[in-house]
């Protein structure tokens, strides 16, 4: 068995729903889904289909109204919301549409805001958060905030901030949705240079073709079903 | 850095973040703070001077009389005049600096003019040991103070002067019964002086005269009823009581200004019972702004919490975030406060509050003259213990918020 074939993440039989009124929204019926370790999978489906609640049922940021949600074999409904936050900081990496940096940090200090947190020593993390910075694109750009940053390189920021603590998962929902062509192509290109050097799964949501296309896995998401999951042998280049 | 550094670097950051809200924030704490010393150095000043001057008209720090006396105010309960300075000698060379002792006799009597009788009380002084701490020759508003080689002259308060029509010159006698036999003597005085303390006991009754003039016209001869001694500071009442207890001392009393002037002690109670009351009722107000200012900087937040929470920062850690700048805040509001309101406190300590801008007529509390200015009078334990009052107040009011960021992650306002 490879590294690939490792499963990361099962879903099964999961339900979530939401009060909104006195309606009830069903975000998710019945899903069950699987990634295993080094996977690079795109959840697709239009707006309201259910990506972003699966996303974040996959980090424990929300809870499932019925079925079971595992990472590395952990059910996290049974972990409390102390524990939700520190398995996060140490197998989960996040990448957010609206880039949602931590505004009083440098673009340096963001990216090794999780490592801080682990405790990671000062020069192992200087380092790695440098080298990290330089795979980016933003070597020299260090000590900006991020209101000195344009959008993709913000991005770019919370890529690194996301993969520096080498994470098992790193989820992105709809990293590109709001960066033009070439900076969307660009990010992906790293994220999915990342993913084969790190061997990290990177589940993200995106109604785009293009992002889409770099894919190896497709889970389309119509009305909180899954419709289809499939593989491609070969991303677009 | 360590993640508490981190988190350390990100509160002071976000109180930097909206600057306004800091400054506002911060602000109120140490305008309130700044207030709240300055009011308490000039009620606590008010206190002091209120115990000052009555200390100075006829009152004392702290007491030696014969046991009983101050309850049974009875004639012949006395102590021997010669013997006070080898009482009070356990208080030379002890910090207690050179306490005034001033040895009095006190005595009912009949004052007569040609204008009329007059109930009168008497009170024989060491016009010598007093001058330099009395302030009765300071409220002198007709003739002069008992001078040195004075015997058979008085000073006279003002409504006794007004009954009997007297004025510096006059002569009156004045009658007394001594103890034991139960003789009236009599003693033909001149008046020296008219005093006005605006103390009604004092200036509608008082008779002072010499010792050796009052102990002779009481048959008292070599003996008092009291030796008052006054300190250079109140703060030394007890422990100088304490030091005339250790010393045995059969047949005296003890007495410090608590149970010499009870009305004075009383007023004092009330007093701080109403500045309590006052700064409890000032703390909450604070407490109020300061709570709904740190909430709002939380709830406006919510976003940035879920964030946290979505990157793996432990809700514990949130709580430490808010905590910390909530100790920020505390720290540069009492540091900006305590600095305000000991210059507040300088000031008035040094100018004083003119107490006219209040009231034009002269003012009086339980049997004392009140000083028409207010000076400020702040001890260091009251500096800092408000100051860490208020830090303390601010850290726990910061617990809320604290608990709110902790707690309140909410997903879904992530995209």
């Amino acid at each position: 068995m490879t590294d690939t074939d490792t499963e990361l993440l099962r879903i099964e039989n999961v339900t979530r729903d939401y009060r909104q009124g006195d309606q009830t929204v069903h975000a998710l019926r019945n899903v069950s889904f699987t990634a295993a370790r080094g996977e690079f999978i795109a959840i697709a489906g239009p707006s309201g289909s259910g990506k972003t609640t699966l996303l974040n049922l996959c980090a424990g940021l929300d809870h499932p109204t019925e079925g079971t949600v595992r990472l590395a074999g952990r059910d996290l409904s049974t972990m409390s919301r102390q524990q939700l936050a520190d398995m996060r900081l140490r197998e989960v990496g996040f990448i957010f549409q609206a880039y949602n940096l931590i505004p009083v940090l440098s673009a340096e200090e963001n990216a090794e805001f999780i490592l801080l947190l682990q405790g990671v020593p000062f020069a192992e993390r200087r380092r790695r958060v440098r080298a990290l910075l330089h795979e980016v694109g933003l070597e020299g750009m260090e000590s900006r905030r991020p209101g000195q940053l344009s959008g993709g390189q913000q991005q770019r920021v919370a890529v690194a901030r996301a993969i520096a603590a080498e994470p098992r998962l790193v989820l992105a929902d709809e990293p590109t949705a709001n960066l033009d062509t070439d900076t969307a192509l660009a990010l992906l290109k790293i994220m999915d240079r990342l993913n084969r050097e790190h061997h990290c799964t990177f589940i993200f949501s995106t109604h785009d073709p293009r992002v889409m296309n770099r894919a190896h896995r497709i889970v389309h998401m119509v009305d909180g079903r899954i419709e289809s999951d499939e593989r491609h042998d070969e991303a677009a280049p | 850095m360590t993640s508490l550094g981190l988190l350390c670097l990100m509160a002071q950051r976000n109180l930097w973040r909206n600057t306004h809200r800091t400054l506002l924030t911060t602000g109120t704490i140490a305008l309130g703070l700044a207030l709240l010393l300055i009011s308490l150095g000039l009620g606590s000043g008010g206190d002091r001077q209120m115990l000052d001057g009555a200390v100075r008209l006829m009152g004392a720090h702290v007491a030696i009389e014969a046991r009983g006396y101050d309850a049974t105010r009875s004639l012949d309960r006395t102590i021997s005049a010669a013997d006070i300075p080898a009482m009070v000698s356990v208080l030379n060379g002890h910090g207690f600096g050179t306490p005034a002792v001033l040895p009095r006799l006190y005595a009912s009597g009949l004052a007569s003019s040609a204008d009329g009788s007059s109930g009168v009380s008497i009170i024989g002084i060491d016009q010598d040991a007093e001058a330099p701490v009395s302030a009765i020759d300071d409220h002198i508003v007709a003739g002069s103070y008992l001078g040195t080689s004075a015997t058979n002259s008085a000073v006279i308060g003002f409504g006794v002067a007004r009954k009997l029509a007297l004025s510096p010159g006059s002569k009156f006698v004045l009658m007394a019964q001594g103890p034991g036999s139960g003789d009236i003597q009599s003693v033909l005085l001149r008046v020296m002086g008219i005093t006005r303390t605006d103390v009604d006991d004092l200036d509608q009754t008082a008779i002072f005269l010499p010792l050796a003039t009052a102990q002779s016209l009481t048959g008292l001869e070599g003996r008092v009823h009291q030796a008052a001694i006054v300190l250079g500071d109140v703060e030394q009442s007890g422990p100088a009581a304490d030091a005339l207890r250790g010393r045995a001392m059969p047949d005296v009393d003890i007495l410090t200004w608590q149970q010499l002037m009870p009305s004075q002690r009383d007023l004092i109670r009330v007093n701080v019972a109403g500045r309590v009351l006052v700064d409890v009722a000032f703390f909450l107000i604070i407490a109020f702004l300061v709570l709904n200012t740190l909430l709002m900087s939380v709830v406006e937040r919510r976003r940035e919490f879920a964030l946290l929470d979505a990157v793996g920062v432990t809700p514990r850690r949130r709580f430490l975030l808010v905590l910390i700048e909530g100790a920020w805040v505390a720290t540069f509001a009492v540091v900006a406060g305590a600095g305000l309101g000991f210059a507040g406190h300088l000031y008035f300590k040094h100018v004083g509050l003119p107490l006219r801008l209040l009231s034009s007529s002269a003012m009086s509390a339980a049997g004392a003259a009140i000083d028409p200015v207010l000076y400020s009078a702040l001890a260091p334990s009251q500096l800092f213990g408000t100051a860490a009052l208020v830090f303390l107040l601010t850290v726990v009011l910061a617990l809320i918020p604290s608990w709110k960021a902790a707690t309140d992650a909410d997903a879904h306002l992530l995209r």
